[in-house]
């Protein structure tokens, strides 16, 4: 499917000096570029998971600054800011997932270096951006399983980005990542943390007219509990949006979503394989 | 000011002079090419000064139906003529043509049916503070003609008028209908008949926006199975958006942007009763409210006619049983007004109406439903002392089973009535009349 859509991606990517800008009989012009990292998001859609469907409807903030660095020079910052995503689907399987924040901040340098300061000061070529991924507040709460709730208090990755994009249109970000989480169930309350013992991706790309846009996000590692005892954990996502058309200029994007999750679904760390389909609005998503 | 007061001068000193007796002047061959304003004051002194020889012995005639009309828009001057058997006061309004010399002159009186001038003034002209003196008449054509009209209204020959265009959305009515009703359950036939009254008010806001309210909209049902139906205000406000509501781009191809024009309204009901009977079952609802979003799918330019959907909720008393509920509902109705003149209309409507959070009553569903569908016309057929009175057919069927211990089903009634109309003034666009009615 990644490769689908990287496919597609590549065969889409328009000329550098694509136009952002249409125009109406009248004169009028209007947008034809959009931000798939800006905007309210409004979805809803169809979510599968072990042959059964159900209404999935999914909301949220996204906002996406560049900026430049005001302390070092040739470096910019791409930071993607991810704020109240909620996710609530319907059917047997009721649940509700919702994550405070959760952030991407990557430092593009034109020329990557390392300072080696024993002895005479080396600097000596270094090949990949730096990023930070941080989460917080990310609650996980499945009705049909019955009293209970899972809460990611924290997360922050590491992450090297060996493709050095100087845009925000495309990144891979590779790194450990550490967390810490509350599994509340009826026998009461567990920690779990995951002390950068875990490994974790967040890539993506985007057509510059941003009408094609793929994310793929994944963590797999260890985590230990407080009280004792490990236990390995994967999860991967792969997400693809395309914008159909705009109404009003907010793009309205088809949502394709396919998500695998080992040993880390729900209370009682289920294994999960789920797809989704449906329709995502986003308001003041124009580029 | 200078101009008025040398012409009420001229006039008054007119009134003192002896004017010799003159001859009807030939319209001049070639009219100037450019008069100036005070014009006719420096002939009429130039008149006075020289002292005329002639004596003038117009007989003017009286207009006939195929007399020009005067303008409404066009200032108007009193005219002193000498005296004729038709028009012995010789009092008449002139409205001239300083280019081709040509003055359109109507009787200031009414004329009776043997052309002969009434002592009634004419009605609804505007007043001639200029006079005309005789003098200076003698240079233009005098051509009978018919006193001018608002619009919306006609002038016969006489000078009398009469209203010909109406906006039956300005009114107060007052009607009575034969409104038997069918029940489907029952064989038999209600033999009833409907009084009806209300009043209708219309007002144009900014432009591309339009106010109507009613008011005490009642309907009472005589006879068998009396019953009513009564609105203390209903208010509808209506509007044409210059920007579009939806802008929907596609990108496939080249980039494209299609504009979604919606004309969004509101439609609000303040205390609606609302008594039913079926037989030996009563039941007495009271909306406290509704308020509805309307959105047009068709209205005229001027906004009164129109075909939309209705939709919102009502706040309701059971009064029978005792409890409110919210009952949304959704229509799509029209109100169209077929010509100019304001003389046919047409409404039609379908209503669907849910009763939600009702408490169990003992033979009725939990969550009750209602259809209604009228269609009705009126025509005005005649009109006294320019109200009109005007005929209304109207069919009605109503499906429901909100009444306990009675069956569901549909109640048909077919109405015809007769309806007066009080005010109903000229439309807000009622053309000019020209020769004839519009």
């Amino acid at each position: 499917m990644v490769a689908l859509a990287l496919a597609l991606l590549l065969s889409t990517l328009p000329s550098p000096d694509v136009a952002c800008e249409g125009r109406t009989d009248a004169g009028e012009t209007f947008p034809t570029c959009f931000d798939p990292g800006t905007g309210w998001v409004l979805g809803a859609g169809l979510h599968l998971q072990d042959a059964e469907a159900a209404l999935l409807l999914r909301t949220g903030i996204l906002v996406r600054v560049v900026r430049t660095s005001d302390s070092k020079v040739d470096s910019s910052w791409f930071d993607s800011h991810r704020l109240f995503m909620t996710e609530a689907w319907g059917g047997a399987r009721k649940a509700l997932t919702f994550t405070g924040y959760e952030g991407l901040l990557r430092r593009h340098v034109d020329e990557g270096s390392l300072l080696v300061s024993l002895g005479r000061p080396v600097r000596i070529p270094f090949p990949f951006d730096v990023a930070m991924a941080v989460r917080a507040a990310h609650l996980e709460r499945r009705v049909w399983e019955g009293p209970g709730w899972t809460l990611e208090t924290g997360r922050v990755g590491l992450l090297l980005d060996p493709v050095r994009t100087n845009s925000e249109w495309g990144w891979l970000a590779v790194g450990p990542a550490a967390s810490h989480t509350l599994r509340h169930d009826r026998d009461g309350t567990t920690h779990e943390v995951s002390p950068f013992t875990s490994l974790m991706l967040d890539t993506g790309w985007e057509t510059r007219d941003g009408r094609w846009a793929l994310r793929v996000t994944g963590l797999a590692g260890w985590a230990f509990d407080f009280d004792g005892g490990s236990h390995f954990r994967a999860r991967g996502e792969v997400a693809l949006e395309h914008v159909l058309l705009a109404v009003n200029d907010a793009p309205v994007a088809l949502r394709l979503a396919a998500t695998g999750v080992r040993g880390d679904a729900g209370l009682s760390r289920r294994n999960e394989g789920m797809l989704s389909a449906g329709l995502v609005v986003r308001p003041f998503g124009e580029r | 000011m200078l101009v008025s007061a040398v012409t009420l001068g001229c006039a008054l000193l007119l009134g003192q002079v002896e004017i010799p007796e003159a001859a009807v002047p030939q319209a001049p061959a070639e009219a100037p090419a450019e008069v100036p304003t005070d014009a006719p004051v420096k002939a009429l002194t130039e008149a006075l000064k020289q002292p005329r020889a002639e004596a003038w012995a117009v007989q003017l005639a009286v207009p006939d139906a195929g007399s020009p009309r005067q303008s409404p828009d066009q200032r108007v001057l009193c005219l002193t003529l000498p005296p004729t058997p038709a028009v012995p006061s010789g009092q008449w309004r002139a409205q001239c043509d300083e280019t081709k010399k040509e003055c359109l002159v109507a009787p200031a009186w009414e004329l009776d049916s043997e052309g002969h001038e009434t002592g009634q003034p004419l009605d609804r002209v505007s007043m001639c503070l200029e006079v005309m003196p005789a003098e200076l008449a003698r240079d233009y054509r005098l051509v009978p003609a018919i006193a001018e009209a608002p619009p919306g209204w006609f002038r016969d020959e006489r000078g009398r008028v009469l209203q010909y265009n109406f906006d039956l959305h300005r009114r107060i009515r007052v009607g009575g209908a034969w409104a038997p009703r069918w029940l489907r359950e029952t064989e038999g036939r209600d033999d009833r008949v409907r009084v009806d009254f209300g009043v209708d008010l219309e007002w144009p806001g900014d432009p591309g926006q339009l106010h109507r309210m009613t008011l005490l909209d009642t309907e009472l049902y005589l006879g068998d199975a009396s019953s009513f139906e009564a609105t203390l205000l209903r208010y509808d406000f209506r509007s044409e958006r210059d920007e579009p509501l939806f802008r929907v781009t596609t990108f496939y191809g080249k980039p494209r942007r299609f504009d979604v024009f919606a004309n969004l309204g509101f439609w609000l009901e303040v205390l609606h009763a609302e008594q039913v009977r079926r037989e030996d079952v009563k039941a007495d609802f009271l909306a406290l409210g509704s308020t509805h979003v309307t959105l047009d799918l068709w209205h005229s330019r001027d906004l009164v006619s129109y075909v939309r959907v209705r939709a919102g909720p009502t706040v309701e008393r059971d009064r029978t049983n005792g409890f409110f509920t919210l009952v949304p509902a959704a229509a799509l109705e029209g109100d169209l007004t077929l010509d100019r003149n304001g003389f046919h209309h047409v409404l039609f409507g379908a209503e669907a109406q849910k009763v939600l959070l009702a408490e169990r009553v003992e033979g009725r569903p939990l969550r009750p439903e209602r259809l209604r569908l009228r269609a009705g016309y009126e025509v005005i057929a005649l009109a006294i002392n320019d109200q009109p009175v005007s005929l209304t057919l109207d069919g009605r069927g109503t499906w429901r089973d909100d009444l306990a211990n009675a069956p569901a089903g549909w109640e048909w009634s077919a109405q015809a009535g007769l309806r007066f109309s009080l005010w109903a003034p000229a439309r807000r666009n009622a053309p000019m009349a020209h020769g004839g009615k519009e």
